[in-house]
């Protein structure tokens, strides 16, 4: 039961992120007057489908981590849902066609090994 | 805007993103450990409850915080730039755990402190955004 959770974690945490990551992108950089440009970006975030969806996917992960909680420790969800880091890097690299490169793909792999060992 | 204040602006969003996250979850955390039993308590009892609770309340504000504050990196950082470099908070929350909680760190969770201190930084030294502006943003 405790490995759906995480399955179902990992998909909903990494759905999310690239959803909100791929929305967000086609908003127009913050430039100029910064505060002109980011108070904006609420209104974009509330009219536009997939940014939502990606909030909405979110919440689920949310909900799923705190139903792993409920049936494993924290030593074991937090290591457990950290493989996201690299399922995220590498659909950011396939999909959203990031220049990933060696030096993100490291530090990557590092914070993904050093979450597993914090938690430990 | 120019390199620097963009530079300026993303030093001072990282930042907003692990503070808001990581003291969003310490007060979470706290909201609820003074909550009754889930199971021993009527719905709406645990509703009102929780609704009356400063710190729960005050996590969620900040979560929310660290949602916007992340959406918008995402404006001007890949993905896959954001979520190491953001991950220093795991090093926070073991940090704060130490000096504020008092709990022991043992000898393999520095090493894991030390590895992802040193992939964030890593990633950090790379450029934000490595993909263009899809043609026809912002419609």
């Amino acid at each position: 039961m405790k490995w759906a959770f995480v399955f179902a974690c990992v998909l909903s945490s990494t759905l999310g992120d690239v959803l909100s990551a791929k929305g967000m992108s086609r908003d127009d950089e913050i430039d100029g007057e910064v505060l002109l440009g980011l108070s904006h970006v609420p209104r974009y975030i509330f009219t536009h489908r997939m940014v939502m969806a990606g909030v909405a996917a979110n919440a689920v992960s949310f909900i799923a981590f705190l139903a792993l909680l409920s049936v494993a420790s924290l030593s074991f969800a937090v290591p457990a849902t950290a493989i996201g880091y690299i399922l995220k890097t590498a659909i950011a690299e396939w999909y959203l066609h990031e220049d990933v490169g060696w030096r993100r793909w490291s530090g990557v792999a590092l914070v993904a090994v050093g979450i597993y060992l914090l938690t430990i | 805007m120019n390199l620097s204040a963009r530079a300026n602006l993303n030093r001072i969003f990282i930042l907003l993103v692990v503070l808001s996250n990581t003291f969003g979850n310490f007060l979470l955390a706290d909201g609820m450990n003074q909550m009754p039993n889930f199971f021993t308590t009527s719905f709406l009892s645990y509703t009102a409850a929780l609704l009356a609770n400063p710190y729960f309340l005050s996590g969620v504000a900040l979560l929310a915080v660290w949602m916007g504050a992340q959406l918008t990196m995402f404006t001007w950082a890949d993905l896959s730039y954001v979520l190491p470099v953001t991950a220093s908070g795991y090093v926070l929350t073991a940090l704060l755990s130490k000096y504020l909680l008092h709990e022991y760190i043992s000898v393999g969770r520095w090493a894991g402190i030390l590895l992802i201190t040193f992939g964030s930084m890593l990633v950090y030294n790379t450029p934000p955004r490595t993909t263009p502006k899809p043609q026809g943003a912002a419609q």
